[in-house]
């Protein structure tokens, strides 16, 4: 068995109008066995950046604090929050730091920018464990169900679709890929990140 | 084979763990508590490689009696398990990581509920209802799953405990005898016989 | 003894004086006051710094001398004091741009280099067996989160940020020289031509595109901001400091 898989788990993003989503499920298992059906592994970097950490359970935790602790560094240091840009580069340049020990997530980011003319500008990027980064236009996955998601997001995602839209999408997407996946599943968590706020949404799924 | 189960429920919490000390496939005891108080109202159930497992259990016990004799009052029960989590994340990535797997449980009395987490050698933390470790959580968390009630009063709880070792003593063909149980609520720690 | 930090016996030569004085940093700034003049004037749309770069005798080829540097595209700084010195923190300013880029994808921002230059000649005046930076700096650059800014960072390792200073030789007189020409609306045209006056002050012998050097900030448009700072195929940002060519600094002299 692989270290990716021994908990289980998946996290996808995708691009709206102005607006992102992302998604994970809620299963922490140990192999096979399920242990949790409430594991967060989404976790907010700032009021519009998030940052989701499919992989070895125990890093996640010790990179979600890690994170939060660059980016408090940062945004002390700087005096403003952190683009989320930037915050890839740190990601990447993080896990690069790990090269010949890596850390076994492969992270998944969602946020939106400003453009210097004040407009919106969405964005989604992931990695793969060693932080080389992948900045997509459409929508990006990973975690057990990574297979999966690919095919179904595939099919549903269109562009410019408004919040309610792409909340329908990556959650429809999502449900119906871990639904395949033996190691992911349990219920998921979405958020939409618009300009002005946050929807969050807890998702039942198949406990099977 | 070593197992130890924990369920919450409501204003309580109860643990347990078998009491066999083996090695190979002889038991050399079989009245080893492996259930430590770490604190008033903090439980941890230890188990995995021999000798880590009361190194890391007396490791923790030191550090938290540390931090209460430092700051006059004990670590809350959220707050000692990611301490103990980060200890076993930060070993597992060192020359010699511990391989102990632990159930922690407490009363917190500042919120004034129960908590469990479910903590494995690779520092995988997570809160939960209930937990089991060893193989008898193969048996024990399939009953939990149908039996847990997160309200039900302690003899309830103690009858779900009972069915999940009666269940493991009957299918599994390398069950211990006898098990160590243990209650913490709002007025500390407990011993409990089945 | 022979350790990195100096052993356990190094003490630092930075001591305070019984009236609570650091001597060796006030003989540092002493050092900066004899050094040639250098400026800077915050305008509208830009910043520029400016020196003398005067040779002690006519047989020195003056031509590979620099002494306004470039940090990183968007930063660049000059000094007055000690040249050697001077290089040294030149040296280590573009190390911190360079590896903050690796952590950020991008520059850092002026104030974040600044503080990191401040950090470095602090530690020079709480360290064992070394003596204080015997230069005085002015850092110029342009970013996304406080547009154009301009800064000063002292041997003691304090920094502030100024519309339009002045360092080195005559730093006096050029300041009340800049007060009294100094608007909120300046162009970076006219602040150009402000810092040349200024230097012209205090200047002995003919000025010359030989003997000052000139860098600008120049701040980017709207149009190429919302390009975003990729550009071309190197994937470097298009510079916002850049040094005056001779050509460029002979014509500023001409009007």
């Amino acid at each position: 068995m692989s270290i990716m898989s021994h908990n289980g788990g998946s996290v996808i993003a995708m691009v709206g109008k102005d607006c992102v989503a992302i998604a994970s499920d809620l299963r922490l298992g140990n192999e096979a066995m399920g242990i949790s059906s409430n594991f967060q592994r989404i976790f907010p970097v700032s009021d519009r950046i998030y940052l989701g950490l499919p992989g070895l359970a125990t890093d996640v935790a010790t990179l979600r604090e890690k994170f939060r602790f660059r980016v408090n560094m940062y945004t002390i240091k700087e005096e403003r929050e952190i683009k989320p840009e930037t915050f890839a580069h740190l990601v990447s340049s993080t896990l690069y730091e790990h090269r010949f020990g890596p850390y076994f997530i492969e992270p998944v980011m969602a946020g939106i920018s400003k453009t210097p003319t004040g407009g919106v500008k969405p964005f989604i990027a992931a990695t793969d464990l060693i932080g080389c980064l992948n900045f997509a236009k459409d929508f990006v996955v990973a975690g057990t169900a990574s297979d999966k998601l690919y095919g179904v997001a595939e099919g549903l995602w269109e562009p410019d679709l408004e919040p309610e839209d792409l909340f329908e999408t990556i959650s429809q997407t999502l449900l119906n890929a871990v639904d395949r996946d033996a190691f992911s599943g349990w219920g998921a968590l979405v958020h939409v990140i618009t300009k002005d706020k946050v929807i969050t949404r807890t998702l039942k799924g198949r406990m099977d | 084979m070593e197992n130890s189960f924990a369920l919450v429920g409501k204003g309580y919490l109860i643990v347990a763990a078998d009491t066999t000390a083996a090695r190979s496939i002889v038991k050399m005891k079989s009245d080893q508590d492996k259930i430590k108080a770490l604190s008033p109202h903090l439980l941890m159930t230890y188990s995995g490689e021999p000798g880590d497992t009361l190194q890391f259990a007396e490791f923790v016990e030191r550090n938290i009696r540390l931090y209460q004799i430092r700051n006059l009052y004990p670590l809350r029960p959220s707050a000692a398990a990611s301490w103990i989590r980060r200890s076993l994340a930060e070993s597992l990535r060192s020359r010699h990581p511990y391989s102990v797997n632990l159930l922690l449980g407490g009363y917190d009395i500042a919120s004034d509920d129960p908590h469990l987490y479910w903590i494995d050698y690779l520092g995988t933390l997570s809160e939960v209802p209930f937990a089991a470790h060893g193989y008898g959580a193969y048996f024990a968390l399939s009953l939990l799953d149908r039996y847990h009630d997160p309200n039900a009063t302690l003899e309830e709880g103690l009858a779900t405990l009972k069915r999940c070792i009666d269940e493991v003593s009957k299918r599994l063909v390398v069950s211990p005898d006898k098990y160590k149980v243990k209650v913490v609520d709002k007025d500390g720690i407990r011993d409990v016989e089945l | 003894m022979a350790s990195a930090d100096g052993g356990a016996y190094s003490y630092s030569l930075t001591v305070f004086s019984p009236s609570g004085k650091l001597v060796q940093i006030e003989h540092a700034l002493a050092a900066v006051a004899q050094g040639t003049t250098s400026l800077g004037i915050k305008a509208t749309n830009g910043i520029v710094i400016a020196t003398e770069k005067k040779s002690s005798s006519i047989l020195i080829d003056d031509s590979v001398i620099e002494k306004v540097a470039i940090i990183c595209p968007n930063i660049g700084i000059v000094y007055s004091g000690m040249g050697p010195d001077f290089r040294i923190l030149v040296t280590k300013a573009r190390k911190s741009a360079q590896a903050y880029w690796k952590i950020y994808g991008e520059y850092p921002p002026t104030r974040v280099l600044t503080q990191e230059i401040a950090g470095v000649m602090q530690q020079a005046t709480q360290s064992g067996g070394v003596r204080p930076y015997g230069v005085s700096l002015l850092v110029a650059g342009w970013d996304n989160h406080r547009g154009p800014t301009l800064y000063q960072v002292d041997p003691s390792g304090s920094f502030w940020a100024w519309k339009a200073s002045a360092i080195g030789k005559n730093m006096i007189n050029a300041k009340t020289f800049l007060e009294k020409r100094y608007n909120d609306d300046i162009s970076l045209e006219d602040a150009i031509h402000t810092a040349l006056l200024t230097l012209k002050e205090g200047f002995e012998g003919q000025m010359t595109e030989k003997t000052i050097e000139i860098g600008v900030v120049t701040v980017p448009t709207p149009e190429e901001l919302e390009q975003g700072n990729i550009g071309g195929e190197t994937g470097r940002p298009k510079p916002a400091f850049r040094k005056l060519s001779e050509e460029e600094v002979r014509d500023y002299l001409a009007l």
